[in-house]
Order: structure tokens, then sequence, then C-alpha cells
């Protein structure tokens, strides 16, 4: 199914649209308001993005040499090719400790890897503890925001799933007492986790440590309370230098949320005395990514958000409309990469109109790599058969001069004698579901020049 | 300086007078435009589509119609920008080079090569500037709220050295449109909801006249605004310069 | 057989682009006043206090937590010893945590606490209130000078800016998510 339709479908509820839209809206607006309050913010967009590409461009190196730093602070390192590899890893360290009761910090990389179903099929409880990612695991469904999780939900919503999953009282949807419902309930799971996994902010190559930011403070409560930790992490999630983080730090919460920082930014290099860590260093699609000249920016993503926040089209069309791991646009150039396919209509969710490259903390190019998939996925056959063949009698029309100026007679003659019914049915016409067509003029500017200037 | 005018495809076909009011304004600059008669279009309604291939004959031509001018002049930021930045995809022979570097949107044209940054006229009305993506964000002809609280732009400076005229502050000052080429069919529900609400928005703080300078996004919200039979004149705002009155 | 770290760490140097520099970052400078760092921290739903010396600590807690039962502290006598080893189920229970911060950022709010002043990892998180002693001459303006003055991260610290929160519903902000309900910096 196309995004073209699973948007129609969100945005036929138009009053859940105008929340949608608004709700993310504000987001943007307290992200603006934080990023005019720091004279150096773009000065930070451009360090931010030059560290990430001389990272990329020396990442094998960088790699070992976070490797070689993590071993010799006693942390065990993992290395993953593929999702199927990441889950037996994890589901191999879990065993090993005879583990059954699992706490979870934010991680798009195991959302990514669909780490959650394989250990439920194992027998493992996994609990997902970030609030957000707690209620969509409790619903069934999947993260439709990077940082907002259940941005999708109303608080109506999540009062119906925690008075179903955690006995709160029906109809009472305060966001405080459903809030305080979950601290509870979450905290007995943080009390018994045997093991925690967590993903990875930023991984520090100088250190060998990883940096974990969160707002709740689910991934600290998880970790030190659990005897073995488990990070997850793709191979782009490295930086060189601590010093780095100094940048990263300054750009990820504002830009994500407005906030000048999140509530912990925390620092994991060594095991506590007597318990273990490990490191999952995932590739999943990644070295090919970085193999693909005008798509291997992507790889500098930060996974702040703020490229849907302010996205017209994802604003309005929901993260689900992407059924993909990663919504929005940086979702939408991240996706071919791994099925062109199925996920061929996303370059086309957007109007490219740039929004996107310019809240983005570390530049990317996103609106150009949109444009850009596009002309990939043609080439493959992943467009429609109509559009291919309308675009190659288009393109012959309008390499023509003689042609064009006939077919340009042609429809306005058209519009204008054919009746209204018929020109703006919406079967085949559909600019026509919201919009009349232009009134055709009798003559085209070409055809007034000719007659007033050219005589 | 010999200027050529280049008239978008849709816009030779269903605003003769956009093209018109854009051949007067620069006669009453001094600047006599010629419209070579062979120009089709930029091609970008087919590289958005991925079919940039099928448009490198349109590019071509493009090159050939133009190449012997000193300025090819448009008055609509998309088709400058598809220019500037996707004629890469040619060889970049000099002729190629010389058309990319010269092709200018109209008020890129008035503003940075004339130097006109004041203009004659009466226009008594409360009107809404509604700034194209391509034109603000990828000409950078005005600030980005991305960037930027400060509200700025060249046509918006232009249209306020209008005697009597009162712009419009928008709650959203540059949200996209939601017209994006084919975008708008492929996936008509969202775009027509963009519209929809860029509409309101005008409605919302007072706009009586829906202004821009591309008359595609412009086309778009005309639509919505004649469907809905709602309360607001569109016009391009060369029409406006150009000393419309209505 | 080839290893997916060898797989991996080959397709990396295979495929990476052209080297490009690493930058140097500048210091941006800045306001590295108690007054900005107070303004701030309320912002972010904490709270600054200023007591004349360290040793006004204790009673200055005293007013503002007189309800407090089990109190955790380096600084002084708490009624509850922790340390590394304390058990989870008595950890569970602590209402107060009073421990040393390293450095404050005006910027955000924020202060570096490392793992030698947590008493335990997850004392942190786990107590339902958090109090951060704070010398204010290590008041910084930016998160640059922050870690230009950090010594290492040692095995574990973290930036705490501000009380536990979380906005997962509708966006509406709550303060006490997982972590501790509310946060106080004492300055002296």
């Amino acid at each position: 199914m196309s995004h073209s339709l699973r948007a129609a479908t969100f945005v036929a509820d138009a009053e859940r649209t105008t929340w949608h839209d608004e709700t993310l809206w504000f987001v943007r607006q307290k992200r603006d308001k934080a990023v005019y309050a720091v004279p150096e913010f773009q000065e930070l967009r451009e360090l931010a993005s030059q560290i990430k590409e001389h990272t990329l461009s020396r990442l094998d190196e960088y790699l070992k040499q976070f490797e070689a730093e993590a071993q010799l602070n006693g942390v065990h390192v993992h290395w993953a090719t593929d999702a199927a590899e990441h889950n037996a890893l994890v589901l191999d360290i879990i065993r090993q400790h005879g583990a059954t009761r699992i706490v979870k910090s934010k991680s798009m990389l195991t959302e990514e890897c669909h780490l959650n179903p394989h250990l439920l099929a194992h027998g493992i409880e996994v609990i997902d503890t970030d609030l957000g990612e707690r209620i969509i695991q409790l619903r069934e469904e999947a993260p439709s925001h990077l940082v907002l999780p259940a941005i999708h939900l109303k608080k109506e919503d999540v009062s119906d799933t925690f008075h179903l999953h955690l006995g709160t009282e029906k109809g009472n949807h305060d966001p405080q007492q459903l809030t305080e419902a979950a601290r509870q309930h979450l905290r007995a799971k943080f009390l018994a986790g045997e093991v925690a996994i967590s993903g990875v902010n930023f991984a520090v190559a100088e250190t060998g440590g990883v940096v974990i930011c969160t707002n709740e403070g689910n991934a600290d409560l998880g970790v030190n309370l659990a005897k073995v930790h488990i990070a997850c992490m793709g191979i782009e999630k490295l930086i060189p230098r601590l010093s780095d983080l100094g940048v990263f730090t300054r750009l990820l919460a504002r830009s994500a949320t407005g906030q000048p920082v999140t509530t912990y930014t925390s620092h994991y290099t060594k095991p506590a005395e007597g318990r273990e860590m490990h490191i999952v260093i995932v590739d999943n699609g990644r070295t090919q990514q970085l193999g693909r000249p005008d798509f291997r920016a992507s790889l500098k993503c930060i996974r702040c958000g703020a490229c849907m926040n302010t996205c017209p089209v994802y604003r309005r069309s929901g993260g689900h409309s992407y059924d993909f791991t990663v919504p929005g646009p940086i979702g939408a150039i991240l996706s071919p990469n791994i099925d062109m396919k199925k996920h061929s209509s996303l370059p086309f969710a957007s109007t490219l109109c740039g929004s996107c490259t310019d809240v983005c903390p570390v530049k990317i190019d996103i609106h150009t790599q949109l444009y850009k998939w596009r002309q990939v996925l043609a080439e493959a056959g992943e467009i429609p058969t109509a559009k291919k063949w309308s675009m190659k009698f288009t393109g012959r029309l309008l390499a023509s001069p003689t042609a064009f100026g006939m077919g340009g007679r042609l429809a306005r003659t058209g519009l204008r004698l054919l009746p209204h019914g018929l020109t703006h049915a919406t079967t085949v016409n559909a600019w026509a579901v919201a919009r009349e067509l232009p009134e055709p003029p009798k003559q085209s500017f070409r055809e007034w020049y000719q007659e007033t200037v050219k005589l | 300086m010999r200027v050529a005018l280049f008239i978008p495809c849709y816009v030779d076909q269903f605003y003769p007078q956009v093209g018109i009011a854009s051949l007067q304004l620069l006669q009453k600059l001094g600047v006599t435009a010629h419209f070579p008669a062979q120009q089709t279009c930029c091609g970008q309604p087919l590289a958005n589509s991925g079919c940039e291939r099928d448009a490198l004959p349109i590019y071509r031509h493009f090159v050939d119609t133009f190449q012997r001018y000193d300025y090819v002049v448009a008055p609509s930021g998309s088709c400058v920008y598809h220019v500037r930045k996707h004629f890469d995809k040619l060889e970049q022979t000099p002729e190629v080079e010389k058309v990319r570097a010269s092709t200018y949107d109209l008020i890129d044209f008035i503003t940075g090569v004339l130097g006109v940054t004041e203009l004659p006229g009466h226009f008594p009305h409360k009107v809404g500037l509604h700034l194209s993506c391509h034109g603000q964000r990828g000409l950078h002809q005005a600030n980005e709220s991305e960037i930027t609280p400060i509200r700025d732009g060249q046509l918006r400076r232009l249209l306020s050295s209008l005697d009597g005229i009162e712009l419009t502050e928008l709650d959203r000052n540059d949200e996209c449109c939601g017209f994006g080429g084919t975008f708008c069919v492929s996936e008509a529900a969202i775009s027509a909801r963009m519209g929809q609400d860029r509409v309101q928005d005008h409605l919302r703080n007072g706009t009586t006249v829906l202004t821009g300078g591309d008359m595609s996004c412009l086309m778009h919200l005309q639509g919505i605004v004649r469907r809905q039979q709602l309360p607001l004149q569109v016009l391009h705002a060369v029409e406006i310069l150009n000393g419309v009155s209505c | 057989m080839t290893t997916s770290r060898e797989k991996i760490l080959a397709a990396a140097q295979a495929n990476k682009p052209a080297e490009t520099p690493l930058p140097n970052i500048p210091d941006f400078g800045g306001d590295a006043s108690v007054e900005r760092f107070t303004a701030v921290l309320a912002g972010i739903g904490g709270r600054a206090v200023w007591v004349e010396g360290r040793g006004q600590v204790e009673q200055a807690l005293r007013q503002l937590f007189p309800e407090a039962r089990l109190v955790a502290s380096p600084l002084f006598a708490g009624t509850v010893a922790v340390d590394a080893q304390t058990p989870t189920a008595m950890l569970a229970d602590i209402d107060l945590a009073v421990l040393q911060g390293e450095i404050g950022v005006a910027e955000n709010g924020a202060v570096w606490l490392p793992e030698a002043n947590m008493l335990h990892r997850a004392l942190p998180t786990i107590t339902q209130h958090l109090v951060l002693v704070l010398d204010h001459r290590r008041l910084v303006a930016t998160m640059h000078q922050a870690y230009a003055q950090l010594p290492g991260t040692g095995g574990y610290g973290a930036f705490v800016a501000g009380p536990s929160k979380t906005a997962d519903i509708e966006q509406s902000l709550v303060i006490g998510a997982h972590g501790a309900r509310s946060l106080v910096v004492v300055l002296y």
C-alpha cells in the first residue's frame, strides 16, 4: 500500500488531523524559540555536520578505536551485520545469564531489528520503559515518531489502554495521573529487571563509552539496577572525541523538543563492579548506504525528529502512514536503502519544500535526497506504470514547441467546452478532490504576444 | 542587455495576464524583454516525478532557446530554481553554464540586477504574501523561520513600498501550501488539506488579496478558494506590482 | 570464515568517502552567571537555592524537605547508609538523596554528577527527590566549557538537568516520570 493511501485514511479524520498538526507544530515552535536563543546555532549545525562527515570518512578506523577502548574498559563488544544476527546475539547474552525479565529503554535500532517479538517468541519478557513506548507496546502498535512514539494517540486513547492493562480508573484521562500510574507500574519492572537493554545516542571513539539521552531517566534506572547492560547501536552513532559532545548535546534536545538539554545525558563507560556491559554494533544496511554517494549523508542523522515536526506532510499524514521504523522525511530517505520496492512511495510523500533540510541539526540535504531517490526509483521501475508513460509522453510534448502549443490549445478548449462534471470528475482528476481547475482563457500568453507585440 | 522572458508552461496556458504583467512591468523599468516563441518548459514536472532522464531533451531545448540572451527572466522561483539547481544533469558546456547562471526569478531580477527596491503605485488592500518554498528556501529570496524570527524578503519589501498596502501577519509565515508539482495529484488528500490550512491562515488573519511569486502555488490555492467560494482574490505579485486594480 | 566484525569493517572501509577534516570546536564564550543558571533551571522544572557556605546545606534541606524520612547523602549523616552494594529493595524506599555536583552549566541548567559522588549508580534516579550541591564557582556557560573541564567520564556519570519528566501523553508536560520527582540545586 502506498503512502498516499494510508495518508488519505489519516487525513479523512479532519479533527484529529488538526490536532496532530497543531501539536507537532507547537513542538516546532518550541524548537524555533530554543534555536533563536543560541546565537551560534547555525555554526553549531555546521560543526556537527563536519564532525559527522569526518567520522564517516574514517568510519572503519573509528570503529576499531572505539572497540579497543571499550574492551579496555571491560566492556564486551559484539558485531552484527544484520537484524537477525543482532537479535540472536542479544538473546544469547540474555540466556547466558538465565534471565527472563528485561527492561528496555528507547532504541530505534531494536525497533528496526524487531527485537521485541524475537525475545517474546523465546519466552523472554521485555518491557519498554519509556512512557510513550510502553503505551504503544501495550497497544501492540509501532512508534509513530522518533522522539514522541505515541504522538498519534490522544489522552483518551491512553486512558483506555491503561484502564485495560494497568487497571486505572475508566474515563480518567488526566496526563498527570496516567503518568503516575505508569511510574508505579514500571517501578516494579525496574526493580525486577535482570538485564537492561538500551539504545545509544553517541558512541565516543576516544573513550570507548556510550552516551544515552533521556528525559524520563528510564535508561539510567533500568541499566543501574540490572546485572547486565546491553547497549545496541548502529555504526553511524560514532563521534571521535569527548569534546564533540559539546556540539551534539547543544543541538539534540533543542532541535527535538526545544529543551536546552535532555534531563539526563548519561555517560556509560565501564560496567559497575560485579556487573556486565555489552555493546552490540550493528550494520543492517548502513555500510551499503555509506557506499551511495548521493545518500550517505543520511547516516549523519542523530534521530532528533525535527524534520518530522516541521514536515507539513508528516504532520497531516501521521507517522504510521510511512510504514517504516523511522517515519517522516528522514525515514523517506533511509527506507529505500532497506527495501526499494516496499518503500517506493515514500520519497514521493513530500512537496520538496526543504523545511526538513533547514531544521536538520547536522545539515542533511534531506529534500535533495528525496529528489534523488525519485530518480533512482524511476530508473529501477519502482514508480507506477501510468506515471512513467505519461511522463514520457509529456517529455516529448514539452521538447517540441509545435506540439506544446497545440496541446495547450486543445486542453484549454477542452476545459472550456466540456461540462464541469466531466472535467472535475475525481475518478480521473485527483486535482478536483478539493480544487477547481483554473478558468481557461481564450488566448494563451504566446498567442497574445504573437498578436500584440510581434506584429 | 538582451533579456528573454520565460513564461512557465502553465502560466502561458492558464494565466496569460501574469506574462503580460511581467512584460509590462519590465518595460516600465526600462527593459524590453523578448519572448522566444519556441520555449516550452523547464522540465521540472518530469524531474520531480523521478523522470529526470525523460526531461533531458526539455533541458536541452531550454538551453538552446535562451543561450543567446544576457538574462532569462521568469515570474516563477520554482522554475528558476530547477534550472539553476537541477540542470547539473546536463553536460556543463559553456552554454549550459551561462543559461543556468543567467536565469533569474523576476523579483530577484528587479531587485538584484536592476537594483530597484521601491515601486510607485497604490494598492489599498490587506495582502497576504504566500512564500513559495523554492523561491524562499531554494533561491533564498526571503528569510526562513527555521533560521530566524525576522520576517524579511525581497518581495515583501517591494510590495510594502506600494501606497496603502497592508501585509498580513500569518500564524505560519512560511509553511508549504502543498502544491508540490505532481504531489498535488499523487498525494491529493494531503495536498488539499495543506492548501486548505494555508488559505484558512490567510482568512483568519484578514487577507483579502492573496499573492505570491509563484503561480503554481497560487493556482492550487485559488482552486481551493474557488471550490469553497471564499472571499479571497488571488493575484500573482507581478500583477499587483504592475498596477492592477481590484 | 570471515567474522561479522571483519565484514562490517571491510564494507565501511570500501564504501567510505574521501577523508574530510575534523573541525576544531571554538569556545563560544557566554554567560556563566548564577542568575542565568537559576533562571534556566527554573525553566526546566528545577529549582536553585542559595546558601552561604557548604556548612549550611543541611539546615537548608531540613526546611526544604521537612517530611523526608529516608535520606541518603555522603555530605552529612543521612538516615540511611548507601554504597555500591546496597540492595535494590532498600534503594527503592529512599525519599531524598543529597549529592555533590561537580560542574553546573548555565545555558541549560545541567549539573555534572560523576559516579564517585553517587554512592550507588542508581541512587540519583531511584530516589524520590534529588538535591545536588554545587560550588557556584564551578558554573560554566556552555556544554563546550563543561566538557573541557571534565577530567574524564569515569565509569559512569551524567549531566542531570532538572527533575525527571515526560510529555509522552499529548505533549502535556508531567514532572516525575521514572526518576526523581524534584530536583533542587543548592548553590554555595
